[in-house]
């Protein structure tokens, strides 16, 4: 199972081969249901990161490469992102901790709130949570993901994130309004 | 006695007040536990991860906005060739994955084709073939059919295939050459693109301070062999004269910056194309 080889704890930003973003969920999950015993785990994360991206997938192209790492509850994290104005970017946040919630918020750097629209879930059935940030930057620049894990019944709480980047046209901003 | 269309108007106004109480509901549970503003300071370094470096894709959409550019102009349409030295090769690679969104941005199948076949070269000559094989022959099937955006998905691939193939042999540094070398060249086009139709929007897209920084980084956690090479000790000075141009509070990069950032690349985009 070639990304369980590519992540370690220590590396935290990472990326690994498959090409098309259902290729990369289906070898994903196909790894995590061999695993005879389940720990929760950054690449489990990640399988579950981009399995939350999928009904973005049509228009929005996601890369390969990832952050992920692990938290306490209520600890928070930001991930730094070089965004430009005139894309459309959502960024995909999960963990595979059962019954946990956690969140991504995007701020400028300035500090404030620059996303558009944001959102939790949690998935009793897939054991595992997920929550997205959608922004159409309006400047270019560098923007701060926050990560956070609201609640989990565990320690420390494994994460990754992933985004995905469109052209940005006038119609999305006014659906997003 | 309330007449009927009174009756109708009152209960649309009351239906409207609640819908307007219910959205405004929604956005304060929206607001609720989410700071609209964050104190960044708050976020010591160790809190804090790298930026992920943007695919060439990422800029080039946003430029496709740019109105009508003279692309073909842009196109450097000398033959790749094979330098021995491997920093070289990994900044070279990076160089012509970059050009190959210029030639699609120009519509040049026969040069997109070419770059295709360069890539697998150069990727060869870093022991890295097997990771673009498929993509370079996509790159010259999508070109057959000038399937542009199929290009552009190839190329970006590419990119990142060959990254992570890189990572896979422990040769980071070299990996990082290849975005930088990428990015070099994309910032050589996009500031003669900017320059060539000024305006403060084009121009904003030059605003990648925390880009510039983490490549400064990089360089700085190479190896002491690769900080000496002097391609590299070159991309380092240039990275120095470029950051304070783009780290700027305002927005707005004058158009005399972006002259100087172009001729700071465009020299450097050369001798790294430079076989001597």
């Amino acid at each position: 199972m070639i990304f369980l080889e590519l992540f370690s704890s220590k590396k935290t930003v990472f990326s690994y081969h498959p090409s098309s973003l259902k290729q990369r969920v289906a070898l994903c999950l196909v790894a995590i249901a061999f695993m005879s015993t389940v720990h929760a785990s950054v690449d489990d994360a990640l399988a579950f990161a981009y399995e939350a991206s999928l009904p973005y997938a049509k228009q929005y192209a996601f890369r390969k490469d990832a952050w992920g790492g692990d938290l306490g509850v209520k600890e928070k994290k930001a991930v730094m992102a070089q965004l430009f104005k005139g894309n459309d970017y959502w960024f995909i946040m999960a963990s595979d901790v059962k019954n946990a919630k956690v969140s991504v918020h995007l701020y400028d750097a300035l500090g404030k709130l620059a996303e558009s629209e944001a959102w939790q879930r949690t998935h009793d059935k897939k054991h595992c949570a997920s929550a997205g940030s959608h922004i159409i930057p309006e400047k270019t620049g560098t923007y701060f993901a926050i990560v956070e894990v609201l609640k989990s019944p565990e320690e420390r709480t494994p994460w990754a994130l992933v985004y995905g980047y469109k052209d940005f046209k006038e119609k999305d901003l006014k659906a997003s309004k | 006695m309330t007449s009927p269309l009174a009756c109708s108007s009152w209960t649309l106004s009351s239906g409207l007040l609640i819908f307007f109480f219910f959205l405004f509901s929604l956005s304060l549970l929206r607001a609720e536990g989410v700071p609209m503003s964050i104190n960044l300071s708050d976020f010591p370094a160790a809190s804090v991860q790298d930026v992920v470096v943007p695919v060439p894709s990422e800029i080039f959409g946003v430029l496709d906005q740019l109105g009508n550019p003279n692309w073909r102009a842009q196109l450097r349409l000398r033959k790749t060739q094979t330098p021995d030295d491997r920093a070289q090769v990994a900044l070279l690679l990076g160089s012509v994955i970059a050009e190959g969104f210029i030639a699609v941005e120009a519509e040049d199948a026969e040069r997109v084709k070419e770059l295709g076949r360069d890539v697998l070269t150069l990727a060869d000559a870093i022991n890295v073939r097997k990771s673009v094989i498929t993509r370079s022959k996509s790159i010259i099937d999508k070109a057959n059919h000038r399937d542009w955006h199929g290009v552009r998905v190839e190329f970006d691939g590419a990119l990142q295939d060959v990254r992570a193939a890189m990572d896979e042999m422990n040769d980071e540094d070299l990996a990082q050459l290849v975005s930088l070398g990428g990015w070099l060249r994309g910032t050589d086009a996009l500031t003669a693109i900017v320059d060539e139709h000024y305006t403060p929007s084009g121009a904003e897209l030059l605003h990648q301070p925390e880009l510039v920084r983490y490549f400064d980084r990089c360089i700085n956690r190479m190896s002491p062999r690769l900080r000496k090479n002097p391609l590299v000790v070159r991309i380092h000075s240039i990275l120095s004269q470029i950051a304070p141009i783009i780290d700027g509070k305002k927005q707005d990069i004058p158009r005399e910056q972006i002259k100087k950032i172009h001729s700071l690349t465009d020299d450097v985009v050369q001798k790294i194309n430079d076989i001597s």
